[in-house]
């Protein structure tokens, strides 16, 4: 009996395994996942035939980041139109799990998709030389990508060895046309206080802290929380990335740059930084703050920033974009409900001059680049060129005109209501939107087309405009400005911003600094901000003596050699 | 002397020798059987297991994935040296090792003794449904993730939470001195431990039902007949039934004392309790992992490795001593 | 423990016909168990609870044993995936498969190491053991899993983990506690090892058996790590656990893409969070291996080993 089932058994293995093995190689035929077999006759047909329609070829391509589908491009309207032009086609694989791990197994193995957006893990694949340089295919296939990338090519050949290797995300096309919403850094408040207070202009952190103050002791019976702070896990920099803001600086990561020496001062361990915490403890003394801060998780963060009870907040609008959207959907069906939406101030210490706005930007550390493995890479830069055309980044960003926007008669691109409710995320990833949305070659998202319209749908006035509700329109009448980024000042010219997406290498002393400084404010910005007042001097002495050990003086020097190279190219434009 | 000694012995072992390979042989001859039934999974293991111990070496090496083994720097002890004698990073290391063995030690009773318990308690509910209905529920959050999980925790450990609602219920606290279970730093391995058990019990107990369902009936009905209570029988027949199964798993969970699992750590730890929530797993991805550095996280993992051989094969000799069951 | 104490004492004294003493440790026993019920349900209750109510409102937190908002969208969002179904049969195949040879070669191995008179005993379980607490690291392994032709295979869901030596030494200690008796009877009938571990040994382990069979299987089951390692660039190879980790990551984008401007449209900008479908996926993995309990809780009756012999 036992027997039988045994043998039952290994011929069910076997026939597993041979059947495994079977529909593996079908599918290898069917719709080619590696390179190894079709590109080499598109590149075949390529060479004999310039501008006849192409042989179509399937392209794997790997992103380091995790969130859309795993599509083949061709499936969606955008990636179909694509093809035809070009007959290529990108099998997407989107990450699940650990960065690293994977992109180190890739490495080791030495075998990579023909294509890899590395994300964070872009050192490694640049140190093992995973990436070929574009330089010669660039010159001979890509004259969109010499429009849209030339003002940056010294600088990209500068960051990695002389060659370009991949292409980044953040190259400015035309004027820049700013984002009319804060999705960076701000000081959120709840619109009635605002409203309460009279719409008063808040400046400074004082002004900001006595807008809370007061409003919580004229609600005593609400149950409100003053304010909280996000600390949880990577987090952690939405609460010490404050003093920079405060000091009137851009958000560059650790260090805060002198526009004219280009030193690059790391403000942990500051007098900024200790007086951020002393702010944060005064409000603690007085019951204002939140003390489970330091131990909450992001699901409790957000659910406390939808509660109502929060009466204002630092964080970036990106990080609370959930939070921010079901209070605004409440607020739409309900108007009166439109008190809790929070509201975006600019905030500093002395209330002069804030740089809470992004500079127009070079993030040089992110991109997408072709591997070793490709064996085609003409078709890919051809693809990429391509889609770099005007009319493509219009494809791309706005979609088909008549189906995802319209045309008025000034040539402004606007989108109709009905177009508006069409548009979620089904129809995005079905449409491509989802797909070709960030991740490759592209426009920056400021950028503004020849014909004036802007390059991103939300940027345009227009659709700005018909987003806004009633209280929306109500409350930027009071501080008379159109959008909400008018009350933030300019950003002024930083041409190596962000700083913080300066190449470091892996296990590098920048890196461990890194590390050891969150370690380090992780630590003692519970103990600061908890303690008993008078006991806050003592801590902060402990504190400092611990940060001293750290090289900071070597970190700051690293970034001003860092900086003097990266402003030396941008002049030698 | 010395000579003569090794002269006059050689010659009696050479000849012992081929008695001692023969009949080793003759007998393997005859257990042909079993070596044909173990061997070919002797070979899978050594393919499987042994072949990538090679990956050893990294640790003695500035290792660059994607180069090859000849091409790769070697540096000898550089990463071991970084964990127990750099100055920057000793303290964190040794105080992870500190927060990892108490984590395991405390797991390791609290698991056991709870497992054991609710086994030995649901083999006296005579009710066959409600037996099945606990074994399932308390089986059930095995399978809830640690995030989930880690959710659910902090939710309940929450200032506003069930735990701080029944203190003040029951009087222990008044308004406004709600405990912040989590930033208590030396609450943490207690919190650990509570939740492990808690996600846990009911699958660590299956494994003691199995055995106690191979105890003869036979011997309860004698103890009963003898006038045993069923405390008694639970004490002289139960526990003893499945001793053997207690201690061989007891000993293959010292020597893995050095693992005290990775998410409910990182999930629950945070600023305020890192002294004791940080364990070496994390320390590893902290310093190892996120920075692609994985000569550390190779070196930390071989001297986990090495601990946990001096614990396994303490921990077999002592049973030995015992008379007890043994792994090996 | 006191009362434990008292109630054993209770008993001596009243001897046999003492049903108090009897009900009060019945009485004790079922608190006990009831209590922890409570414990251990909570969890996937809440869950439960949380997969069933619209994602926007759970967000607000406070949800514990019923939703507040009742909304089918997160198992819509799960299931409208096609890629869901190849991936449940891949999952219960490698179950299926996985544990079938496991659960026999775990117990093969384990039998010729309970036996005293074999003389690789001591090698072979030593050999086992030790790899319980070694492991070359990721890079090492990978390489051999390519090198061995396994990637982008079924067989890497199988092959790695034909034995599992937590499993091999539970099944040994059940062998060894197994009566002599019935050991020697088979060798005396001439039977060989093989025919004695198919025909004696295998039918009376069946408790033990059970239990590395659950165990396997849900470790088959839940596993996604070797899909991402070894096959995640094969849609056709992946598995449940993996699906479901796509979908979460999915679930973020989807909530979050909407920040800034174009929710305008009416209704809600989010219709599915990671947090609730962290919960739909909890309960989408989980029901089969909760059903499968039940099953095997049967083999766990008392005295059916010694009990299957003798009748």
């Amino acid at each position: 009996m036992a027997k039988k089932l045994l043998v039952a058994g290994m011929a069910a293995v076997m026939a597993m395994s041979v059947a495994a093995c079977g529909s593996d190689k079908n599918d290898e035929n069917n719709a080619p996942k590696d390179s190894s077999t079709t590109p080499t006759t598109g590149s075949a047909s390529t060479t004999e035939t310039k501008d006849a329609p192409k042989d179509k070829v399937t392209f794997s391509m790997f992103l380091g980041v995790s969130g859309e589908k795993d599509v083949n491009t061709n499936e969606t309207t955008i990636g179909k139109v694509l093809e035809d032009q070009t007959g290529v086609n990108f099998k997407l694989e989107h990450l699940v799990g650990d960065l690293n791990t994977k992109i180190g197994t890739m490495i080791a193995g030495d075998k990579y998709p023909d294509v890899i957006v590395p994300d964070a893990a872009i050192e490694e694949v640049m140190k093992a030389k995973a990436f070929i340089p574009l330089d010669d295919l660039i010159e001979q296939y890509g004259p969109n990508i010499k429009r849209v990338y030339g003002p940056y090519f010294e600088r990209m050949k500068a960051d990695y060895g002389g060659h370009i290797y991949f292409l980044p995300y953040s190259a400015q096309v035309g004027e820049v046309t700013p984002d009319p919403n804060i999705n960076q850094g701000a000081f959120w408040v709840q619109r009635r206080v605002l409203k309460e207070a009279g719409y008063p202009v808040i400046k400074t952190m004082d002004q900001y802290t006595k807008l809370i103050e007061d409003f919580v002791a004229k609600h005593p019976d609400e149950g409100l929380t003053g304010t909280l702070t996000l600390t949880n896990d990577w987090r952690f920099f939405a609460t010490s990335n404050v003093p920079m803001h405060l000091d009137g600086f851009p958000n560059d990561g650790n260090v805060e740059v002198n526009l004219d020496t280009l030193d690059a001062k790391t403000y942990a361990g500051s007098d900024s930084e200790k007086r951020w915490l002393q702010t944060l403890n005064t409000l603690n003394g007085k019951g204002l703050f939140d003390k489970s801060s330091f131990v909450d998780n992001y699901d409790q963060y957000i659910a406390k920033l939808s509660s109502k009870k929060v009466v204002g907040f630092f964080d970036y609008g990106w990080q609370v974009g959930t939070a921010a959207n079901a209070l605004k959907d409440a607020a739409r069906k309900d108007p009166t409900q439109d008190d809790y939406v929070y509201y975006p101030l600019a905030v500093t210490w002395d209330g002069t001059k804030d740089q809470y706005l992004d500079p127009a930007g070079w993030t040089s550390n992110r991109g997408i680049g072709i591997t070793k493995s490709a064996k085609d890479p003409a078709r890919i830069i051809q693809y990429w060129d391509n889609m770099l055309k005007e009319e493509n980044q219009v494809l791309i960003s706005w979609g088909i005109k008549g189906e995802t926007y319209e045309v008025n008669d000034q040539g402004r691109f606007y989108r109709t209501q009905e177009q508006i409710d069409k548009i979620d995320q089904a129809f995005k990833e079905k449409y491509g939107f989802a797909t070709y949305d960030w991740d490759f070659p592209q426009y920056n998202s400021t950028s503004t087309f020849a014909d004036g319209n802007a390059r991103s749908v939300g940027f345009q006035p227009e659709v700005f405009e018909m987003s806004l509700t009633e209280g929306d329109k109500a409350i930027l009448g009071k501080y008379g400005i159109k959008t909400y980024a008018d009350i933030f000042d300019k950003p002024e010219d930083r041409p190596w911003f962000p700083a913080w997406s300066i190449p470091k290498e892996q296990g590098s002393a920048q890196q461990l600094w890194e590390t050891k400084k969150d370690d380090l404010a992780k630590k003692y910005y519970a103990k600061l901000v908890l303690a008993k007042p008078d006991d806050f001097e003592g801590i902060w002495a402990t504190y400092k003596k611990e940060f001293d050990k750290l090289d900071t003086a070597g970190y700051e020097s690293w970034y001003k050699e860092q900086l003097q190279k990266l402003v030396a190219i941008a002049k030698a434009k | 002397m010395d000579n003569n000694a090794t002269l006059t012995t050689s010659p009696s072992t050479l000849e012992k020798k081929p008695t001692g390979l023969k009949l080793f042989f003759t007998r393997l001859l005859q257990q042909r059987m079993l070596v044909l039934m173990s061997i070919p999974f002797v070979i899978w293991l050594v393919i499987f297991k042994y072949v990538p111990i090679w990956g050893w070496t990294i640790a003695f090496q500035d290792y660059q994935p994607g180069l090859k083994f000849s091409e790769q720097q070697w540096v000898g002890f550089k990463h071991f040296k970084i964990l127990f004698t750099d100055e920057t990073f000793s303290d964190q290391f040794l105080r992870a090792v500190r927060n990892t063995l108490a984590m395991s030690g405390i797991n390791l009773i609290l698991g056991f003794v709870s497992a054991i318990t609710l086994a030995l308690l649901l083999n006296e509910v005579r009710k066959v449904a409600f037996k099945r209905v606990v074994q399932t529920v308390s089986y059930l959050p095995h399978f809830i993730s640690w995030v989930v999980a880690a959710g659910i925790i902090q939710t309940t450990l929450a200032p506003d939470g069930v735990i701080n609602e029944l203190l003040k219920w029951i009087g222990v606290i008044d308004k406004g001195q709600e405990y912040l279970f989590l930033g208590k730093a030396e609450w943490f391995w207690g919190i650990f431990g509570a939740s492990s058990v808690w996600k846990d019990i009911g699958w660590n107990t299956i494994v003691y039902l199995a055995a106690i369902s191979s105890i003869d009936p036979a011997q309860y009905e004698a103890a009963e007949m003898d006038g045993a209570g069923r405390l008694r029988r639970m004490w002289y027949i139960t526990l003893p039934g499945i001793k053997p199964v207690v201690i061989v798993l007891l000993i293959m969970n010292i020597g893995y004392l050095m693992e005290s699992g990775f998410e409910p750590q990182y999930l629950l730890g945070n600023g305020m309790n890192v002294d004791y929530s940080e364990n070496i797993d994390i320390f590893v991805l902290k310093y190892g992992l996120q920075q692609f550095n994985f000569p550390l996280a190779t070196a930390a993992g071989m001297f986990k490795t090495v601990v946990s051989f001096i614990l396994l094969f303490s921990a077999n000799h002592i049973a030995k001593r015992m008379g007890q069951e043994r792994l090996f | 423990m006191a009362n434990l104490a008292s109630v054993s004492k209770t008993r001596k004294f009243s001897s046999r016909n003492s049903s108090l003493g009897d009900k009060i440790f019945d009485i004790i026993i079922y608190v006990v168990l009831t209590l922890l019920m409570v414990v251990t349900l909570y969890p996937f209750i809440n869950t439960l609870a949380v997969s069933l109510n619209a994602a926007a409102d759970s967000m607000k937190g406070g949800i514990h044993l019923l939703p507040r908002q009742f909304s089918l969208e997160n198992y819509k969002f799960v299931f409208n995936e096609n890629t869901v179904y190849n991936a449940t049969l891949i999952s219960v195949l490698r179950s299926v498969i996985g544990t079938i040879v496991t659960v026999f070669a775990s117990a093969m191995v384990a039998y010729t190491i309970s036996r005293p008179e074999y003389v690789l005993r001591k090698f072979v379980t030593i050999a086992f053991i030790i790899t319980m607490y070694i492991n070359g690291g990721l890079i090492p392994n990978f390489l051999l899993i390519r090198d061995l032709g396994l990637l982008d295979t079924f067989a890497v869901y199988i092959l790695p983990g034909i034995i599992g030596v937590f499993n091999l030494i539970i099944i040994r200690s059940f062998i060894e506690q197994l009566p002599d008796s019935i050991l020697e009877s088979a060798r005396i009938d001439g039977a060989g090892d093989f025919r004695t571990f198919v025909n004696i040994v295998l039918p009376l382990c069946l408790p033990v058996l059970a239990t590395v069979a659950l165990f396997s299987t849900v470790s088959q089951w839940n596993s996604w790590f070797d899909v991402f390692l070894y096959n995640s660039s094969n849609e056709h190879l992946s598995t449940l656990q993996y699906e479901l980790q796509k979908i979460l990551q999915n679930s973020n984008t989807t909530s979050s893409a909407e920040s800034g401007f174009a929710n305008s449209g009416a209704g809600d900008s989010m219709k599915v969070s990671p947090l609730s479908i962290r919960a739909t996926m909890t309960i989408v993995a989980s029901v089969p291996m909760i059903i499968i309990y039940p099953f095997l809780q049967k083999y766990f009756v008392k005295g059916m080993t010694v009990g299957g012999v003798k009748g």
